[in-house]
């Protein structure tokens, strides 16, 4: 029941709408923004939108040790289910749990290779099955595009939908739009769908270019700054 | 004894299992010249560390009691607690913990922050302990003291800065470069004890300053004087910043980081110096009682000697010489031939013998004054107890004490054993709250629990070992409950009247889960329809039936019970017959309100070098583990899981060989959940057919 009023609340559908569900399909896409700004809240929200629709998520941090990642989800849950009932949202947590799977490395420890060996461990032992990974922390440069390339032909003989996040230095952010086009431009081939948040004002805007056409701007989406959830601003 | 109270130190070692506490503790004692020969823990003198009391911690290598003993540095006096680095012996962490004012918290350079070093510094939080951290064991390969830092800083959420950086590191370890006073330090002689000072290498200094400077700043939040010297970049005196730190460390804001190597004996004297610079005295530390008198509200002791006696009995042990009770004294003083007042009892007890302990050797004093620790002879109490002077009535803070989850069958094989079993358990059960025992209705055995398999198998080869006594054990069993999941509502009616005085009594209402409780029990009756005086054996009839569930006959938890109507008749009803109703009652709404079995889940961390991840994982998986995440640490790989204690029988063995004895595990209870139904079906049948 709670998880049926969840999926209907869920506020990635707009985002959905708005890509014509690359959001979740066999997706290989970005959350870029500087950094505390938000991306790790906004891959949570994926995760946990997957989540509750059964899809299984394996959630991979750099640096961010289980606890730290275990409490960005439970904080966002907590969010999302408050206006239910505790009981409720209790025993949906517990399931959600069981369907997630967090792995960190430390930064030196971490590569590609090793990762699609751990997935592959994972599958053939039947301990966990992924459906969507989550890549948080990974350090962008132009030496790994030819491993993130390798790793998305990977994804899609896993079936598996993957989302990252960009962390983008402040030096870059002189001029956001110029900053996305060079970003989209360098890494288009690679990623579907690429979401820049914004800093502007008290809120924190949500942008995304995708492939299939620049449909930028047609709903006014924004991470609410108390929750970090994601909302839409009726207004505009 | 050291009378200044401002130059005492009561601190706690607390660890990873074999980070090297009890080799560290070792080296503080010959430091401290209370021992003359270094032993090492499994060491080949056969004679092993002073502080491994036991002779079953001198085998295994680890320290199961924690032994406190006093020494002097320079002009401090530093009560130590050896605390064990095992999960299973939690409580003794957490009772160290709460009798202590300062931790020194032991890392291991190249293990890092390691799954148990994260539950004792919970630990430290939840009594606020302000501690300073050790990196040892820099002289192993793969030694990297700054990533530890890191690792406190991510994992453990320390302010974290290091007030030395290592001269060389491995087999390199030379000596260690003071960030304070800008020195590089040497430590010669066979057991380091001779210390030369020198100028910083060159090679060193770039490091040093860049270290130093890091120090500054994060020691400068906590003194304006310090953030103006900084700023005008003036010389900064050593004491301004050592006073800046203390602050920072006072309030738990700050965690000093000192290293070197307790085996090799380098940076050991160092360790000692911070420990008296910046942990705090007895009397900057607040300790708050319990007032009983004024529905137990929190009580501020002063921690003055002339005020009235508060005094907290934190471990007990049975010598040659009876029972030894470790004190700790928060205000006022224990004088030999005094009297007092154990709270728990109301009974008065004399002081006779007060003793300072070094390991188990001892030294006779007159008196315990605030602040102090000690240990008294012939005093009867449990651990726990509080001891005030007569007219007081306030309890130190009740120690958080976590139920027991695992339990075993003891049979003595012969009369002589019978005996010296009783004994044992009577002196473990008042030692260790978490142990407990009882003779079982149905089997007449004798039953023990505690906190996981480990835990008992020490107790067990201890009433071997200390009291001969020669035990055959049982299979370990699980503690199940039983509870309900929906509201179901009653109505029964209790009569009986064949022959004698007849038994009438009608109960009606509901019972409902809860979750934050064992057991409720509302009255909502009205009009007297259920006489005021049968009410409490209404009560005491469903209190009767949680014992043993009528489900599966394991006992009932988190269930309310609301009674809201009833009958009585003025001469058939009594209490017998309220009683039997409200079991009556219960059996006839507890099946409606679907009952289900609940099981132990443990947390479990296993780390296990990097090529054996996936066996591990695996094994997990197949104990009905739900892994929550992996830790890659490049060799190393911390798996954590949530498994049901059933499940983890034998898994040490299981695990040795498996990893050819490379990878090790931590077992702490975590939650009650519902047992699947697969499962459940097999418990029952072996319910049926007694196995």
């Amino acid at each position: 029941m709670l998880k049926k009023k969840l999926i209907l609340s869920d506020p990635l559908k707009f985002l959905v709408q708005e890509t014509n569900n690359e959001i979740i399909n066999g997706c290989f896409g970005a959350v870029a923004s500087r950094a505390g700004v938000g991306k790790t809240s906004f891959l949570v929200q994926i995760a946990i939108s997957s989540l509750i629709k059964e899809k299984k998520v394996l959630h991979i941090s750099i640096q961010n040790p289980v606890d730290k990642i275990n409490l960005w989800y439970q904080e966002i849950f907590s969010h999302l289910t408050r206006q239910f009932e505790t009981k409720q949202s209790k025993q949906l947590w517990e399931h959600l749990v069981s369907h997630r799977f967090i792995m960190t490395f430390e930064t030196e420890s971490f590569d590609f290779s090793k990762l699609k060996t751990r997935i592959e461990e994972l599958k053939t032992q039947n301990i966990f099955v992924p459906h969507l990974v989550i890549i948080d922390g990974l350090s962008f440069d132009e030496s790994i595009l030819t491993e993130l390339d390798d790793f998305k032909k990977f994804a899609k003989s896993h079936d598996l939908t993957t989302w990252f996040s960009v962390r983008m230095h402040r030096h870059q952010m002189s001029d956001n739009n110029e900053m996305m086009e060079q970003i989209y431009g360098q890494l288009s081939d690679l990623f579907n769908i690429i979401i820049q948040l914004v800093p502007e004002k008290e809120q924190i805007q949500i942008k995304w270019f995708t492939r299939v056409k620049d449909i930028n701007n047609h709903r006014n989406l924004f991470l609410d700054p108390a929750t970090m959830l994601i909302k839409e601003n009726p207004a505009r | 004894m050291n009378t200044i109270i401002q130059k005492v130190r009561n601190i706690g070692i607390s660890a990873h299992i074999d980070s090297g506490k009890t080799t560290l503790t070792e080296r503080f004692l010959y430091l401290t010249k209370k021992i003359h020969r270094i032993h090492e823990v499994k060491g080949k003198d056969g004679i092993g560390a002073t502080m491994d009391s036991m002779e079953l911690e001198k085998e295994r290598g680890i320290t199961i009691a924690s032994a406190a003993t006093y020494c002097q540095w320079k002009d401090h006096e530093i009560n130590i607690i050896d605390t064990p680095g095992h999960v299973d012996f939690t409580i003794e962490v957490e009772r160290a913990l709460r009798v202590l004012d300062g931790a020194i918290l032991v890392l291991c350079s190249v293990g890092g922050v390691q799954s148990q070093s994260i539950t004792v510094d919970q630990q430290m939080k939840r009594y606020q302990v302000p501690c300073i951290a050790f990196i040892n064991k820099c002289d192993r390969n793969g030694a990297d003291p700054f990533r530890v830092i890191d690792q406190l800083k991510e994992k453990l959420n320390h302010n974290a800065v290091a007030i030395q950086i290592p001269i060389g590191l491995e087999a390199d370890l030379d000596g260690i470069i003071d960030l304070i006073s800008m020195k590089a330090i040497y430590f010669d002689g066979e057991f380091g004890d001779i210390i030369r000072t020198d100028e910083i290498p060159n090679s060193l200094l770039e490091t040093a300053i860049e270290k130093r400077e890091e120090l500054v700043d994060a020691a400068s939040i906590f003194s304006d004087e310090l953030t103006e010297a900084a700023i005008e970049e003036v010389e900064i005196p050593d004491q301004l910043l050592l006073d800046a730190i203390r602050q920072g460390t006072l309030k738990r804001e700050l965690t000093p980081v000192v290293m070197g190597s307790a085996y090799k004996n380098k940076g050991i004297q160092l360790i000692l110096d911070a420990a008296t610079q910046f942990l705090p005295s007895p009397m900057e530390v607040d300790n708050v009682a319990l007032n009983i008198d004024d529905n137990e509200a929190p009580f501020t002791l002063t921690g003055k000697k002339e005020d009235p006696l508060v005094a907290l009995a934190f471990k007990l042990e049975d010598g040659q010489y009876g029972q030894l009770t470790y004190i700790r004294v928060y205000q006022g003083k224990l004088m030999k031939g005094d009297s007092c007042i154990n709270v728990r009892t109301g009974k008065k007890i004399k002081i006779g013998r007060i003793v300072q302990m070094h390991a188990d050797q001892m030294e006779d004093v007159e008196k315990i004054e605030a602040g102090y620790i000690g240990a008294l002879f012939g005093v009867d109490c449990v651990s726990g107890d509080t001891f005030v002077s007569p007219g007081l009535n306030l309890s130190m803070t009740s120690m958080h004490i976590p139920d027991p989850v695992i339990s075993l069958s003891i049979k003595p094989k012969d009369n002589a054993s019978e005996s010296n079993m009783a004994k044992a358990l009577n002196r473990f059960t008042k030692e260790d709250p978490t142990f407990t025992t009882f003779v079982s209705n149905e089997t007449g055995e004798t039953i023990i629990s505690g906190m996981g398999e480990l835990h008992l198998e020490v107790y067990v080869e201890r009433m071997r070992r200390e009291y001969k006594t020669e035990i055959v054990t049982g299979e370990p069993s699980v503690a199940y409950r039983e509870t309900i999941t929906r509201l179901t509502e009653f109505d029964y009616i209790h009569k009986k009247q064949t022959g004698g005085a007849g038994q009438f009594g009608r109960i009606a209402g509901f019972m409902e889960p809860i979750s934050d409780d064992n057991f409720v029990f509302e009255n909502k009756v009205t009009g007297g329809a259920i006489p005021t005086q049968y009410i409490s054996a209404c009560e005491k009839g469903f209190l009767s039936c949680l014992s043993k569930g009528p489900f599966m006959k394991y006992p009932v938890t988190g269930i309310k019970i609301t009674i809201n109507d009833g009958a009585s008749h003025s001469v058939d009803s009594s209490e017998m017959a309220f009683q039997a109703a409200a079991r009556g009652a219960f059996l006839q709404a507890y099946f409606k309100a679907q009952p289900v079995l609940h099981e132990p889940i443990m947390k479990v961390v296993v780390e296990t070098p990097d090529e054996f991840q996936g066996n591990v994982m695996g094994s997990l998986n197949q104990r009905r583990g739900m892994i929550i995440g992996s830790h890659d640490m490049g060799q190393i790989t911390a798996i954590e899981a949530q498994v049901p204690l059933a499940e983890m029988f034998g898994y040490s063995t299981i695990i040795r060989s498996m990893t050819q004895g490379k990878a090790q595990f931590t077992m702490e209870f975590s939650s009650y959940k519902q047992v699947p139904k697969s499962v459940l079906e097999e418990i029952e049948k072996k319910i049926k057919t007694g196995t």
